[in-house]
């Protein structure tokens, strides 16, 4: 491949770019007088970028254009579409059902004066609730305890009795 | 907001369908890749620099036209093997005014990302570093597979030139 090797494709390219420098540039032609092969590259290059150039510009459909010009009326009417998609009603509708809600919570949340009031009430419900469990005990212990007496003394009337009779027959 | 998205449409639309067609090598499917990006841009619109919606949107429609190949099951490949392909094989006594069409077929056989590098580079002339941008590459990256995808093309322009 004699002199010409990838260094020189560099500079081919850059050549082709504009961007060598004008000693590069030199130098380069200078080597490829001596250079058959980096020659013709140069001059396939150069064949190449014109060929490049030629390439007509490729101009887009019409029917592209309009439907690229349709996008921003398409996408905002999607948006609306997409508002009116079943989980999107069902969220606006939701929302009047929560002002309620939490309007009924601010609502049935009292006051100080009312809770200070209930806890009035509430004290003097337990005191009578207190002096009703007091009497009720009373009683309840009353009972219990007549019961048991009754039950005892019953017994011991029916022992006695008993033993009384037994008494008796022996006796006789 | 409208204004300025019509006026993209009319200053890129061309580079972008072109470079679709290159990729896609199918009118219809580049139609809709370009539709793809474009709906991209418009709801991104607010997200990306103003300096910076032609690189980008050409990078999207870049990738959407890749995303489509890769679908399609085609051998699209990064790595840096064999670029050539099937459609710039070598033609023989080609006449000096079927050159262009040659040369947008062997350019269409290229491999990525060399393709889009000399559509984008030589066909469009974008800068390095808008290209470098566009394709994610580094600039040194770009210049290298540039002068490998050019070499390759002036190979087989060397084959079919009368």
């Amino acid at each position: 491949m004699n002199k010409y090797d990838e260094s020189w494709e560099q500079q081919i390219n850059a050549l082709l770019d504009g961007e060598l420098d004008k000693a590069d540039a030199d130098e380069l032609k200078t080597a490829a007088t001596d250079d058959r092969e980096l020659a013709r590259a140069i001059v396939e290059a150069y064949q190449l970028q014109q060929l490049m150039d030629e390439i007509p510009v490729e101009w887009a459909p019409a029917s592209l254009g309009k439907c690229l010009r349709a996008i921003p009326r398409e996408q905002r009417s999607s948006s609306r579409i997409k508002l009116l998609q079943p989980r999107w009603v069902t969220a606006f509708a939701a929302v009047p059902l929560v002002i309620i809600a939490v309007s009924m919570m601010q609502t049935d949340t009292p006051s100080d004066a009312e809770i200070v009031k209930a806890k009035q009430e509430l004290a003097i419900a337990f005191a009578y609730l207190d002096k009703a469990g007091a009497v009720t005990g009373r009683r309840i212990e009353s009972t219990v305890s007549n019961t048991m007496v009754d039950a005892v003394t019953g017994s011991v009337n029916k022992a006695i009795k008993l033993q009384n009779e037994n008494s008796k027959e022996k006796e006789v | 907001m409208s204004r300025r998205y019509r006026q993209w449409v009319k200053e890129y639309q061309n580079q972008a369908w072109s470079l679709a067609r290159y990729l896609l090598k199918d009118a219809q499917e580049a139609e809709d890749a370009v539709q793809d990006a474009f709906v991209k841009l418009w709801n991104n619109q607010d997200k990306i620099d103003p300096e910076r919606i032609r690189p980008w949107l050409m990078k999207v429609t870049r990738n959407g036209c890749l995303d489509r190949l890769r679908r399609r099951r085609e051998n699209v490949e990064f790595n840096e093997g064999h670029m050539a392909g099937e459609a710039s094989g070598p033609m023989q006594d080609v006449a000096a005014n079927e050159l262009g069409g040659w040369l947008k077929r062997a350019i269409e056989g290229l491999k990525e990302p060399y393709r889009s590098l000399v559509v984008l580079r030589d066909v469009q002339q974008h800068s390095y570093e808008e290209v470098a941008g566009m394709l994610e590459l580094s600039l040194s990256q770009v210049k290298v597979y540039l002068h490998r995808a050019r070499k390759e093309l002036r190979e087989q322009l060397a084959e079919v030139r009368p």
